[in-house]
């Protein structure tokens, strides 16, 4: 499955800015090829849809600790690692504006 | 043409939104702050020059003038290098230094001709830093694919600046 999104915010500059679309993958079997520099839109209690960088994932691959690029930015420093269930999907498309 | 077809698709439909959110209102940089600064410096310069020409007996209404006028002057310096290294530092990230090299030399002149423009009343060290601060400006809204176009500031002294062009 695929779905469409607008970024907001601007913890992703310059890479994504505001107003940028992406497409992200829903499919399973894209998701376990999740690694680290990729960006992944996801659901955090609190903060709604969020979208930021994998810096790292867990041994057995069920954590994400992500990043934005902003020194402000609030991600996995603030709220920790994220689980997999709370993936919405992987960016594999940055429509730049 | 894609983005456009989304941006339509988007008013139409609305498409959720990711946020790369930040804790505090990140994002809201604008050079035109330190462009005002660097104005104001010309300013502050050309009414010592008038009061300085008006001659006569440099009593304490001069000094009064005169010492606000330096006063000023040496703030709005020292905000317009505020507010270029706060861009510098924060806003700008490798990316831009790739596709802007000249940037550093660029942020490093604009701090010293902001000092020259403290330390003297040399108008034409201000004029330069208009100027420097303006190609700041200029690179600034490029990282953001925005266009800018130069005109007149609308106020004294109606120095040539650079401005975003917002539709």
């Amino acid at each position: 499955m695929i779905q469409i999104l607008k970024v907001t915010g601007e913890s992703l500059s310059p890479f994504f800015l505001e107003g940028d679309f992406v497409v992200v993958s829903k499919i399973p079997f894209v998701f376990q090829r999740i690694q680290p520099g990729d960006t992944v839109v996801f659901r955090q209690p609190g903060y709604g849809t969020l979208i930021k960088r994998v810096e790292r994932i867990s041994p057995d691959g069920e954590q994400l600790f992500v990043l934005g690029v902003h020194p402000d930015s609030t991600d996995s420093r603030q709220f920790g690692a994220l689980s997999r269930r709370q993936l919405i999907g992987k960016v594999i498309w940055h429509i730049r504006k | 043409m894609i983005y456009q077809f989304l941006s339509t698709l988007d008013k139409k439909l609305g498409f959720e939104k990711a946020d790369a959110h930040c804790d505090i209102p990140c994002g809201i940089y604008d050079p035109i702050t330190a462009q005002i600064a660097a104005v104001t410096v010309v300013r502050m310069l050309d009414l010592a020059t008038d009061l300085e020409a008006k001659g006569g007996e440099k009593g304490k209404d001069y000094f009064n003038s005169m010492s606000r006028y330096v006063a000023v002057k040496e703030e709005h310096a020292e905000k317009a290098k505020a507010d270029v290294r706060v861009i510098w530092g924060d806003y700008i990230k490798a990316p831009h230094l790739e596709k802007f090299p000249e940037l550093h030399g660029l942020v490093h002149q604009i701090m010293q001709l902001g000092s020259k423009v403290r330390q003297t009343t040399d108008r034409q060290a201000a004029l330069d830093l208009v100027e420097a601060i303006n190609k700041f400006a200029e690179i600034f809204w490029a990282t953001k694919n925005i266009k800018t176009r130069r005109a007149k500031s609308p106020y004294n002294p109606p120095l040539e600046l650079v401005y975003p062009v917002i539709e």
